[in-house]
């Protein structure tokens, strides 16, 4: 005699299991955000009562002005210039500090071109990497001139 | 004439790896995450350098209306009134890690007054690694 039992089927139910696993994705999908997280260094130097003198001839000193314009040392000059004027006079002294200073109304991604074009100097064909400052306000009416 | 009955396929779609996929897909999310500590909208300036800037770090984000926002990387930024408040939070920040980099989000319209302010308050409360966020220049921008 043939029995006919109803046998239940001896699977794993994973239909679900995607749908889960979708759910999740969708969670991570809107929350995870592809934003801009790369920059520039800038790193500080410490914040010293007593900074050592730099004097006026030994510096480079850019200054931007409002409407983008720079002076290198009293004279006007434009951003792909800069590194060609510099390359000489770093050569005789690679330490010679290379100071940024923008005016007070300059729109701040001016300052950030100018910093971002030396810190190319490397690719352009110097030694070293240049001895960039930029110093704050503060800085400007305690210690300088 | 007898004919041989037809043999009835059950429909079915194999999903079985589906959920294999799907999990893998999981993972890359979970691995790449990073909750967003600030989202204050901004116009940043374009460098040709760009260098990764590490996780958890504290953003110090200025608007376009010279608005400043605070986070120390873990909670969400918040809204400040004067560059004195960064140096206080920065100051605190640095209590708990010396270490910790500070990543500063401006527009790029803004004042550099504004940002000099920030930067100087940064310097007095010690941060030593900071880092300004910008986005690629290409050679379209000139």
């Amino acid at each position: 005699m043939r029995l006919d039992r109803d046998r239940p089927d001896d699977e794993i139910p994973t239909s679900s299991m995607a749908d889960i696993a979708f759910l999740l994705i969708v969670f991570f999908m809107i929350t995870t955000t592809f934003t801009a997280t790369r920059g520039l260094d800038f790193a500080l130097p410490e914040d010293d009562d007593d900074p050592p003198v730099v004097e006026k001839e030994e510096s480079v000193l850019i200054e931007i002005l409002p409407t983008g314009e720079l002076i290198v040392d009293q004279d006007p000059m434009r951003l792909h210039e800069i590194i060609p004027y510099l390359k000489p006079k770093l050569e005789r002294n690679p330490k010679k500090p290379v100071i940024i200073r923008p005016d007070t109304a300059t729109p701040y991604r001016y300052m950030v071109e100018v910093y971002d074009e030396l810190r190319q100097g490397e690719d352009h064909g110097l030694a070293e990497p240049i001895n960039i400052s930029v110093p704050t306000q503060r800085e400007i009416q305690s210690f300088w001139y | 004439m007898k004919l041989k009955a037809t043999i009835e396929h059950k429909p079915n779609i194999p999903t079985a790896s589906m959920a294999d996929i799907a999990f893998l897909l999981i993972i890359f999310f979970m691995l790449t995450i990073t909750f967003e500590v600030d989202k204050t909208q901004v116009q940043l300036p374009k460098t040709t350098l760009r260098y990764e800037i590490p996780k958890q770090s504290a953003y110090v984000s200025i608007d376009p209306n010279g608005r400043i926002r605070v986070s120390d990387g873990n909670e969400q930024s918040a809204l400040v009134s004067a560059a004195d408040e960064v140096l206080s939070m920065a100051a605190g920040v640095i209590a708990m890690d010396p270490q910790k980099v500070f990543v500063v989000k401006s527009d790029g319209d803004v004042q550099w007054e504004k940002v000099d302010e920030v930067i100087d308050a940064l310097k007095r409360a010690k941060v030593r690694d900071v880092y300004l966020l910008s986005d690629q220049r290409t050679v379209t921008d000139g």
